[in-house]
């Protein structure tokens, strides 16, 4: 796949972005969420945990467990560019990753 | 390795390819067949329901964030299933690999396994025994072959990693949600239900 760190471009940030909920403030960090599905198989998760990531392989597995038996796992956090970026590495790996600020 | 093996590495740097010429067909072509679904959305058509999973949503909650994401996103994202399932298509006949290409192949093998998986509704427990009668059998054969094939790349990859980086594993938070049961964030208000790639 291309070079998961390539350009990648961030959303324009505008005051309605962050108007719409009471609990969104700019400080707070975005936190990458990636979801379970039953299709994508298990080593490959894993497998694209340690690419993108750098993970041990036991930190990896873990993650991918969560994501397995709890449907869901935080796997990076940050300004919300970084976070928009992760998620767009994981969107091309074709993993359901959200991202969505903590508080 | 085993001589069964279909995906090796290779001493000279990447990695050989031993497959049947049966697979390579298949190999060969399945990814047209996608890349003409492909084109309907080009096309402005309507995205079929198997294909929204090549474009997960990102602002699972926030409609607006999400539109401005996707108008930015959507195309790259568009252009790197095309680019893997053309890498695939082009060197299903090849007998070696670069390292770049298998990554490419990696991708697109995903991208048809999501796409046929999706198709066949497949759960989190498939069927055990599908009925050569079924309709939908041939279906389930390329489904089992592809993620056959993408299991041993993967694992022939995974052997390749580099060591993992320093602090990494560190870096990830705890889940602020984590301990809740489903459908409930760390505050107790619920989350949405369902797909965030079925809400957009």
């Amino acid at each position: 796949m291309p070079q998961p760190d390539g350009g990648v471009q961030t959303i324009p940030r505008s005051d309605e972005d962050v108007s719409t909920s009471s609990s969104t403030d700019t400080e707070l960090p975005w936190m990458v969420v990636v979801w379970n599905d039953p299709i994508n198989l298990m080593t490959y998760v894993t497998y694209v945990f340690q690419k993108l990531f750098g993970f041990s392989v036991e930190k990896a597995t873990k993650l991918m467990l969560d994501v397995h038996q709890k449907g869901r796992a935080v796997v990076s956090s940050g300004p919300r560019e970084r976070a928009e970026n992760d998620v767009s590495r994981l969107h091309r790996c074709g993993l359901w990753a959200t991202l969505e600020q903590a508080g | 390795m085993s001589a069964r093996r279909r995906i090796v590495r290779s001493r000279r740097g990447g990695f050989d390819l031993r497959l049947p010429s049966e697979e390579r067909q298949l190999l060969e072509r399945l990814p047209g067949q996608l890349d003409r679904l492909l084109d309907a959305v080009d096309d402005g058509g309507e995205r079929p329901e198997a294909l929204k999973r090549l474009f997960p949503v990102a602002y699972a909650r926030d409609p607006q964030a999400e539109a401005a994401y996707a108008g930015i996103m959507g195309s790259e994202l568009m252009e790197h299933h095309r680019e893997s399932l053309a890498v695939l298509a082009q060197t299903a006949a090849s007998n070696h690999l670069s390292d770049d290409e298998a990554d490419a192949w990696l991708a697109a093998l995903n991208d048809l396994r999501l796409v046929v998986g999706t198709s066949l509704g497949v759960a989190e427990e498939p069927p055990d025994e599908i009925s050569e009668d079924d309709p939908l059998y041939p279906d389930w054969v390329c489904y089992s072959y592809l993620s056959f094939l993408q299991g041993e790349l993967v694992e022939v990859l995974s052997g390749l990693l580099p060591p993992p980086l320093a602090g990494a594993d560190d870096e990830v938070p705890e889940d602020p949600w984590g301990d809740l049961p489903g459908g409930l964030r760390w505050d107790g208000t619920e989350r949405p239900e369902g797909s965030p790639w079925t809400e957009s």
